[in-house]
């Protein structure tokens, strides 16, 4: 008897042992690298493909699909032996306590050598502090808060552009195309949501109009995932800005886009702080009332004559995701691309000589899939060389439009007319 | 601001509010009842929006064929979910206001995660229905054509639900509501009631995401933010009364369109919630209410 | 309810003490031989939720009050501390109860007015105050608005309630946090208030001529309610060192408060503790799971949990841990009215 019950016991033990359930049993020699992401709730498609595109990439590091770009000949990580990238994926559930506690497990349980992350801005704030008290590289793929790289962190490593820079691009683009076609934009109008992200973004914007003498017609904070956008709408039409900047996730991108259709409103143009308005759901949502939209872009699709391995590389993501890469998924691939580079460099993962090898990062941007001049972190962690674009909807499909010298279509701008 | 803006703005409050009207009002049926906040609400709304959206996919018919097949499914599902769990929690020793809550509260959950793991977590609409992206121009007042037809269906839906109430099951349901135990006397089976009552409260949810989808994204969290409008609404107008979730929904919905007008239109819903908690000062059960 | 000799409750209440003293000591030495970082992480949050839980239960379980807008309360600890911290550079150690306060004091504020309201319509209005004030957080700039507040970490320190990578101070916080509200349940389980609300809960008729006469316990429950909500969001802030409106004020946060009281026994000394002690890591076990395949199934196994432990122990898991005993004849007369 007292053996069953010692038995029963240690059953009880072992089946309760939270430890249970995160067997890592690690291939010897793979490189394990955590992903935080939002698997479950309201952004959770935008971590369904990030998972998707970060797979895409690791499939090419480890196996043979000869791309033609840094890491693109496959067959692991070289000086390590060809080791294995192993990817470990954690649901943040776009909560930032969830993010921390998932961050924390995947470093002291996965003992991944670096994470990736986070799509939210609250998200990457309490993962970033993760990395730095643990001294473990953050490579932020896809965050845009300014914020972030200005805490003065050590550990983290922001490949794509910042508010700061796509807004900069977005003004960049109306002063040339006003001087281009002699019908220059005299006023904007601000509508974005009301969490972290369009907040930012539309200080941003705030700055970058006063700065450039643009006059903000409409200054409008909405509730996200309202019921209705129609009175928003009505407020817009009001103000009739040459331009409108709208900074919306998916949901409220395809409610504003019917509610402005339904009252009639046609703004002159509009340049979207990307997010909800590059998503495919977006596009199939709105249809043919998307035509003509404009938005920043980290990523150009059509960009294939400067970056001849977007093609091979969409080829394998959309055999995976059942669509094409965007904004996000591109720099998604993009930051576990960096990543590893660092860590083939390093000859290792241990972590000060990983950081190391981050900071003397010198990637060009034709070794990419990324329009970008290329990949170099500043003294703060920041990819100073990644340029944004400007893109349209011409006929269905997003067709880049600035700068000038890598457009590949000619930009439509009714302002003026 | 222009008179026109004022009144555009508040013939669209007017149209959302009437589907925010028949969303609570199934909500305010069950609790009428039997004293059963159904905490899914939202989420078989959600439901019903998706089975629309399924049924337009693979038939492409329109909303004349969606509203009956949604509709039915939604009352098999309403009547199924009280028979299979609401019955239980209703039978309880101890706790049954608390084990009511909780139980609708993780049939939500429960929900929500079954539609991610069919549907997946994307946005999904009907973009290319017979009433999408049209407007009615009347005076020159905007009128999106899918919401004035979703307004006019929830009219006829209240007006059927008041039809149903003056009926023999309506007034076996009234009884049933006054008094539990007399019933039985008269030979009317109270489970019955309740499940056909179920059935009912969910099947019209059922109409109001029918025509909701028609103008309205889909998605496994969309049920949240209208839940929580319909609870407002629903204690509004007062628990268990037809006409109060009507006025109550108008009224939340001209709100909310008024203070995204002349005020700040991050904080509408405030103005909605202040509304409710003025009214509930001084008529601590509603508008309408007399429970 | 039938009156036991007094010596017989004293009996009682005095096992009830000695038992708390024991899990107590036995939850202080339990972080010593586990060395990883996640199971200690859930163990505080498990601490965290049922501290905060008992303090729901005080005014939702013991007075019957139920509230779905103690996000609120944990809140207001948590930007409260945090503001005095970075503004006026006051030790979280000591802001925690200068949240407390303030959560406690916003407690009375909504109490005053919502005791009037019965039912659904109370634990509604609870709701649509949260929400407001959630909207209105969002919204305020001075408060970091939708961007949120960092709580910046300079050395560790227990005044200021911050350390690098070590989780056992945190853990100790959380269980005096939770000790603290068990023992202030204990005590409210003994008082004159305790049996009165009791009472009134368990007999609607007498409720009624009781409701104005309980006014102010009631009020007294709510700011203590509110108040160890409070000093529970404090805790929070300092130990997640990010706040903003939607990981601390939302409706979401409201339910997972009640949560583990409702699963562990409503109006019951040991529930919230039992409660958080399942609910706590059963989510983050479903979710470490099965989240990162992203397809909603934490959630279904999460949302059918619910539901099951709801049907089969209506009474709560603290139910298991003493015979049936038969439901007082008021509450009984009340269950054959209705059922």
């Amino acid at each position: 008897m007292p053996t069953l019950l010692r038995r029963a016991a240690v059953a009880l033990v072992v089946t309760l042992m939270p430890l249970a359930w995160t067997s890592s049993v690690r291939a010897a020699g793979d490189v394990v690298i955590g992903a935080v992401f939002p698997l479950t709730g309201n952004a959770a498609q935008v971590g369904i493909d990030a998972r998707a595109a970060l797979e895409t990439e690791a499939e090419i590091i480890n196996g043979h699909h000869d791309m033609p770009m840094l890491l693109g000949a496959g067959g692991g990580l070289a000086q390590l032996g060809g080791a294995h990238v192993r990817l470990v994926f954690a649901d943040s559930q776009n909560n930032p306590q969830t993010a921390r506690a998932e961050a924390e497990r995947l470093i002291t349980q996965d003992h991944v050598a670096a994470i990736i992350g986070s799509y939210t801005s609250a998200t990457a704030a309490t993962i970033s502090q993760v990395t730095e008290r643990y001294q473990v590289p953050y490579i932020s793929a896809d965050n845009s808060s300014p914020s972030l790289t200005e805490r003065g962190l050590h550990w983290i490593f922001r490949t794509s552009p910042t508010d700061v820079m796509f807004t900069g691009a977005m003004f960049e683009f109306m002063q040339a195309i006003g001087e281009r076609t002699g019908h220059k934009a005299a006023s904007v109008a601000l509508i974005y949501e009301d969490s972290i992200f369009g907040s930012d973004s539309a200080a941003v914007q705030r700055k970058d109009a006063a700065a450039a003498g643009i006059r903000v017609a409409a200054d409008i904070r909405y509730r996200a995932n309202s019921p209705s956008l129609s009175t928003e709408v009505e407020r817009l039409h009001a103000a009739d800005a040459d331009v409108l900047l709208p900074s919306s996730y998916t949901s409220d991108a395809i409610l504003l886009m019917r509610a402005m259709h339904e009252s009639g409103y046609a703004p002159r143009a509009i340049i979207a702080q990307d997010a909800g308005f590059v998503q495919q759901s977006f596009l199939d949502a709105v249809g043919p009332l998307a035509e003509g939209v404009m938005s920043r872009s980290a990523f150009a699709l059509d960009a294939t004559r400067a970056r001849p391995a977007i093609a091979p590389v969409n080829a394998l993501f959309h055999a995976r995701a059942g669509k094409d890469l965007n904004d996000l998924t591109s720099r998604d691939i993009t930051a576990l691309q960096v990543l590893a580079d660092a860590i083939g460099r390093a000859g290792t993962t241990q972590p000060e000589k990983l950081r190391a090898a981050l900071a003397a990062t010198r990637i060009d941007g034709a070794q990419t899939i990324m329009p970008w001049r290329g990949v170099a972190f500043d003294d703060k962690g920041q990819n100073s060389e990644a340029d944004p674009v400007i893109q349209q909807i011409q006929g269905g499909t997003w067709h880049t439009v600035f700068p000038f010298a890598v457009a590949t279509a000619a930009p439509v701008w009714n302002v003026g007319k | 601001m222009t008179p026109v803006l004022l009144l555009q703005v508040m013939a669209l409050g007017l149209l959302t509010g009437l589907v925010y009207a028949l969303v609570a009002a199934g909500l305010s049926l069950i609790f009428g009842l039997m004293d059963v906040v159904n905490f899914a609400h939202g989420q078989f709304l959600m439901l019903a929006m998706y089975a629309a959206f399924a049924v337009h996919a693979a038939s492409g018919v329109g909303v004349a064929l969606e509203l009956p097949l949604v509709v039915l499914l939604l009352f098999v599902l309403g009547v199924a979910t009280y028979r299979g769990l609401i019955a239980r929690a209703l039978g309880v020793a101890t706790n049954r206001g608390m084990v009511q809550i909780f139980v609708t509260f993780g049939l939500g959950i429960f929900l929500t995660g079954a539609a991610q793991f069919v549907f997946g977590g994307d946005f999904r609409s009907i973009g290319d229905g017979m009433l999408a992206n049209r407007s009615l121009i009347l005076h020159g007042l905007h009128l999106p054509l899918a919401q004035v037809a979703a307004a006019v269906v929830c009219l006829l839906a209240f007006a059927a639900l008041a039809l149903i109430s003056r009926t023999e099951f309506g007034r076996a349901l009234a009884a049933t509501r006054e008094d539990r135990e007399a019933v039985a006397l008269i030979g009317i089976d109270r489970n019955r009631i309740f499940a056909l009552g179920w059935g009912l409260g969910c099947a019209a949810v059922g109409v109001a995401g029918v025509m909701l989808v028609q103008f309205y994204y889909v998605s496994p969290n969309v049920g949240a933010d209208f839940a929580l409008i319909a609870y407002v609404t629903v204690a509004l107008g007062g628990f268990g009364s037809l006409l109060g979730a009507l006025v109550a929904g108008i009224l939340i919905g001209e709100v909310e369109a008024l203070t995204a007008l002349l005020l700040e239109p991050s904080l509408k819903q405030v103005g909605m919630f202040a509304i409710y908690l003025a009214v509930l000062m001084l008529r601590p059960r509603g508008l309408f209410g007399r429970l | 309810m039938a009156k036991l000799p007094d010596n017989a409750i004293l009996r009682r209440r005095r096992r009830e003490l000695a038992a708390g003293g024991a899990v107590l000591l036995a939850l202080a030495v339990l972080p010593l031989p586990i060395a990883d970082v996640y199971t200690q992480n859930l163990i505080i949050m498990a601490l965290l939720f049922a501290g905060l839980a008992q303090a729901w239960n005080i005014l939702g379980g013991y007075c019957g009050q139920i509230s779905l807008g103690h996000a609120l309360y944990f809140g207001i600890g948590g930007y409260v501390s945090t503001l005095l911290f970075l503004r006026a550079g006051l030790p979280p150690s000591l802001g925690m109860f200068a949240g407390g306060l303030a959560a406690g004091a916003a407690a009375l504020l909504v109490g005053w007015p919502c005791f009037r309201l019965s039912g659904h319509y109370y634990a509604i209005a609870t709701l649509v105050v949260a929400q407001i004030a959630y909207l209105l957080a969002l919204n305020w700039d001075f408060i970091g608005g939708a961007t949120g507040l960092y709580v910046p970490f300079h050395a560790e320190s227990w005044g200021d309630l911050a350390f690098r990578t070590t989780k056992r101070p945190f853990h100790y916080i959380a269980l005096a946090f939770a000790a603290a509200a068990w023992f202030a349940g204990y005590l409210i389980e003994g008082s004159r208030w305790g049996y009165a609300w009791r009472a009134m809960r368990d007999d609607p008729v007498a409720a009624r001529s009781l409701a104005v006469r309980l006014l102010p316990s009631k009020m007294a429950a709510a700011s203590i309610s509110g108040g160890l909500a409070g000093i529970g969001g404090a805790i929070f802030a300092q130990y997640v060192g990010y706040i903003d409106p939607d990981s601390v004020m939302s409706l979401q946060l409201s339910i997972l408060i009640a949560l583990p009281a409702v699963i562990g026994g409503v109006g019951t000394l040991w529930g919230p503790l039992l409660g958080a002690a399942v609910q706590v890591p059963i989510s983050e076990v479903s979710r470490s799971w099965l989240g990162g395949a992203g397809r909603g199934s934490d959630l279904m196994i999460y949302g059918a949990l619910i539901v099951t432990v709801a049907l089969l122990r209506p009474a709560g898991l603290a139910s298991l841990l003493r015979p049936a005993r038969r439901p007082p004849p008021a509450a009984e007369a009340r269950n054959a009215n209705a059922a």
